[in-house]
């Protein structure tokens, strides 16, 4: 973070000398002290400009008031605007007051010049990339979230359900008009949930979803479609595909529709902290093909990262998720954010 | 399938009631036009039904046939080229898909003309419904047919309810879809499906939640009103963006007011006071400081500003979410009494999500009929377009979610005759004094990342400064637009 020294402690003698001031402005020590635009600053100056609607519409006082750092003068603002805005239109240059400034700093040539607009250039580009990355990353949390929520709600709807049936004696059927293929359900206890059952059914070819796993931004991110395929046939039809988000899928289940299991395993909190992360457990299906009566065993398998099996007892009542889930947590968000990243050397999203 | 359809409309936009014409049916009635030797086919007395059309007489008579003969003249004419057998069979194959789906179009086009045209018959329109019920069902067959069948289902309720209000209030979905009868684990798992097959809902949550994240950037408290909270997602992934916010004042409280209704018959999943706990408890297992507070309305959907209990200091959004495909339609009184009253309480922020329609002519309730036909269709597509395995999987979103709302669309356009309610309610907005506000680079990006994670067949287009359009193919589907109230400085 920011560390609290004062400028004037420095050496005035060493002009290469850079400080950081109280609000973490990295100043030059030079006689004309100016600022340095790290990459936090800039970063932070390009949420700012961001929202105030874009270069054209921010201006340096309002950019100034909204990101909120000392030190910075409207002086430093205007000019770093004004490099910002010629970033985004390489060829409108040379117009303006402050870019004779910029100018007269660099020993105006014309190579100087081109320089400086391809500099813009580059700038815009890294710019653009950095501003996609975020909006990549605080979409995937944004889903995930989401996620969360969903399982909460089924999780309780399955608890309510658990505990209907359980007073009604037995499972009777559910009165889905048209849901086909019911028949399944009579192997199954009270602590069933039909309609999960049948969206085994129903994702019976899943090489589909590898048309959907394509996706050249957010590659390594496969929101939901993993849902779909609630079957258990997961891991044979995908063998042969080679695609990483396939392993990432197994791996870090977002959210998992068949939450049915996970009314008969331990769930306490569904959103504990620690479990913000990653989607609480799930079962493994990836190595079970056995479709639906798994699901409803009294041992779910807890799928860990993908390489052990965790079983453990499922009883109807609710207890504390292992313990052992806690380090797993940690490498799990790695690749995710690792690989997002590397997607943006891919494809570009605005496709 | 698809190519069908819009081939379809772009002929026959233009000339709607060309496939219909008059027919003297003044006495007539069940025993005399039609008997029904079974409960499917009737046998028509079609002296008695038509005048000397002979050219109605043959264009039913074709589609009430199967269109052997027509296939046999394509065949013919298809052997004369030197095409291999096995193509020939294939374009034979989607050329007859083509053709039934052409003849599905035409035959609900016409019970449409039938039941609301110039020249109504009720006898004629049953007639057509009757046979349009043999083609199809809500379970099998193509995207067509299921989309015909619930079509047919929506007419039918229209031509068995007709003459009859629903109050003011509707719940606007027809006789045949009691939405009670879902229960609620069907409900949930089409929903869940519903979100993992198609960006709707997520589209409109996310563009809305970005507008206020950057709305509300500096803001300690902020509190937002919703006009149909339903399950409540939205506010998650809002409440873990506000959690992990880097700039701006850290842990801001965030109050959710939602507005209840007295009627029954939701298809939410649960009541507004569970959405509330769950709501608590999601706000609480990420650290977010959270209330909620219901507004209860009364039974004639009346929005009192006064009612709201606000707090100095608070950025106030007003959240409206109106067409998300799991939603019931809303009477439009009731969301013109909460807008106006929204403005009054001047808003930091308004949030808008709602369909798309097609330009609104002068084609009545046909035209109105075709562009929802249109849009269902394009619906349908995008969803098998996605996951073109999970036939049943569809099924159960299409039965629980998208069949409803066709009959509901199609209750509205005929309570009206497709020509009120033309004005989308973005065009409203403006209208009575907000001020749009533009959507952000980072909005924009992030509706084009998500997109991209079903399909590319789905588009969003930025069709004004605050309005993002999500589509599908050439079809525009969804809106999302961004306003704040007439006396903000935002």
């Amino acid at each position: 973070m920011f560390q609290p020294k004062k400028p004037s402690t420095m050496n005035s003698h060493d002009r290469a000398m850079c400080v950081q001031g109280d609000s973490g402005l990295v100043l030059t020590t030079d006689p004309k002290p100016r600022l340095r635009w790290t990459v936090e600053l800039h970063e932070r100056f390009v949420d700012a400009v961001t929202q105030l609607g874009g270069p054209d519409k921010a201006t340096p006082k309002t950019i100034m008031r909204v990101m909120g750092v000392k030190g910075l003068t409207l002086y430093h603002l205007k000019s770093h605007l004004q490099k910002f805005r010629l970033g985004k239109q390489p060829h409108k240059e040379f117009n303006d007051h402050s870019i004779k400034d910029d100018l007269q700093r660099n020993a105006a040539s014309s190579s100087g010049m081109i320089a400086r607009s391809m500099n813009e250039m580059q700038m815009e580009v890294q710019r653009r990339i950095h501003e996609q990355l975020e909006v990549q990353r605080h979409l995937q949390l944004r889903i995930e979230a989401q996620g969360k929520y969903m399982q909460s709600i089924l999780e309780k709807a399955c608890q309510t359900l658990a505990g209907e049936n359980m007073a009604a004696g037995g499972y009777k059927g559910m009165g889905n008009q048209g849901v086909p293929d019911m028949g399944a359900m009579k192997d199954f206890g009270p602590l069933n949930f039909p309609p999960f059952q049948d969206l085994n059914i129903y994702g019976g070819d899943q090489l589909d979803l590898q048309q959907n796993m394509d996706r050249p931004s957010l590659d390594a991110f496969m929101p939901n479609n993993d849902n779909i395929c609630l079957g258990k046939k997961r891991a044979s039809p995908y063998s042969g595909s080679g695609k990483s988000p396939l392993i990432w899928s197994d791996e870090l289940r977002l959210q998992d529709l068949g939450t049915a299991a996970s009314c008969l395993g331990p769930q306490d909190d569904p959103f504990k902290s620690e479990q913000i992360q990653i989607a609480p457990p799930s079962i493994d299906r990836s190595t079970d093909l056995d479709p639906i009566s798994d699901i409803y065993e009294a041992k779910p398998v807890l799928s860990g990262d993908g390489m052990g099996d965790k079983k453990y007892e499922a009883s109807p009542k609710l207890e504390r998720p292992s313990p052992r889930r806690a380090p797993l947590q940690a490498d799990r968000m790695n690749p995710m954010i690792n690989s997002g990243s590397v997607a943006q050397g891919r494809n570009s999203p605005y496709g | 399938m698809a190519m069908a359809i819009d081939n379809a409309f772009e002929v026959d936009f233009s000339s709607y009631s060309t496939t219909t014409t008059t027919t003297t049916t003044t006495t007539t009635d069940d025993d005399l036009a039609c008997t029904w030797n079974d409960w499917g086919s009737p046998v028509v007395d079609w002296d008695s039904l038509s005048s000397e059309r002979d050219e109605f007489q043959d264009l039913i008579e074709s589609m009430m046939d199967d269109g052997t003969g027509i296939e046999l003249a394509r065949v013919d004419h298809e052997t004369s080229n030197s095409v291999s057998i096995d193509t020939m069979v294939a374009d034979e194959e989607s050329n007859r898909e083509d053709f039934k789906g052409l003849r599905l179009v035409h035959l609900l086009m016409a019970a449409a003309e039938a039941l609301t045209g110039a020249n109504k018959s009720r006898e004629l329109a049953r007639v057509i419904l009757v046979r349009l019920k043999e083609l199809v069902s809500p379970n099998d067959g193509t995207n067509m047919e299921r989309l015909a069948a619930y079509f047919t289902e929506a007419l039918q309720g229209l031509l068995e309810g007709s003459g009859g209000g629903h109050g003011k209030h509707f719940i606007t979905n027809g006789p045949h879809y009691h939405r009670d009868e879902h229960h609620q684990t069907d409900v949930l798992a089409a929903f869940q499906l519903l979100q993992d097959m198609s960006p709707y809902v997520k589209f409109g949550h996310f563009t809305a939640n970005q507008a206020i994240l950057e709305a509300v950037a500096h803001d300690r408290r902020i509190h937002i009103v919703d006009y149909d909270i339903m399950e409540g997602i939205q506010w998650a992934s809002l409440m873990q963006a506000l959690v992990s916010r880097k700039d701006g004042p850290p842990a801001p409280h965030l109050r959710i007011t939602a507005l209840s209704r007295s009627g029954s018959g939701r298809r939410s999943i649960g009541t507004i006071q569970e959405t509330g706990r769950r709501l608590v408890a999601f706000a609480a297992s990420i650290g977010q400081p959270f209330s909620f507070h219901q507004y209860r309305l009364d039974s004639d959907e009346t929005f009192r500003p006064s009612a709201v209990k606000l707090v100095r200091g608070e950025a106030l959004v007003i959240n409206c979410m109106l067409h998300l495909p799991h939603f019931s339609y809303r009477a439009p009184d009731s969301v013109a009494s909460f807008l106006t009253g929204a403005k009054t309480l001047d808003p930091r922020l308004v949030t808008l999500v709602e369909e798309e329609v097609g330009p609104i002519g002068d084609g009545g309730f046909v035209g109105r009929f075709m562009d929802s036909l249109h849009h269902y269709s394009a619906v349908y597509d995008s969803l098998e377009a996605g996951f073109p395995m999970q036939g049943r999987a569809r099924a159960l979103v299409e039965r629980v979610f998208l069949g409803p709302r066709i009959a509901g669309s199609l209750t509205r356009i005929y309570r009206t005759r497709g020509e009120e309610e033309s004005c989308p309610w973005s065009e409203w907005l403006a209208a009575v004094g907000f001020k749009p506000v533009n959507i952000s680079f980072a909005n924009h990006c992030q509706a084009k990342l998500l997109l991209g994670l079903f399909n590319d067949g789905y588009s969003v287009e930025e069709l004004a400064n605050n309005r993002l359009v999500l589509g599908w193919k050439s079809r525009r589907l969804l809106s999302a637009s961004i306003w704040t109230s007439p006396d903000s400085d935002f």
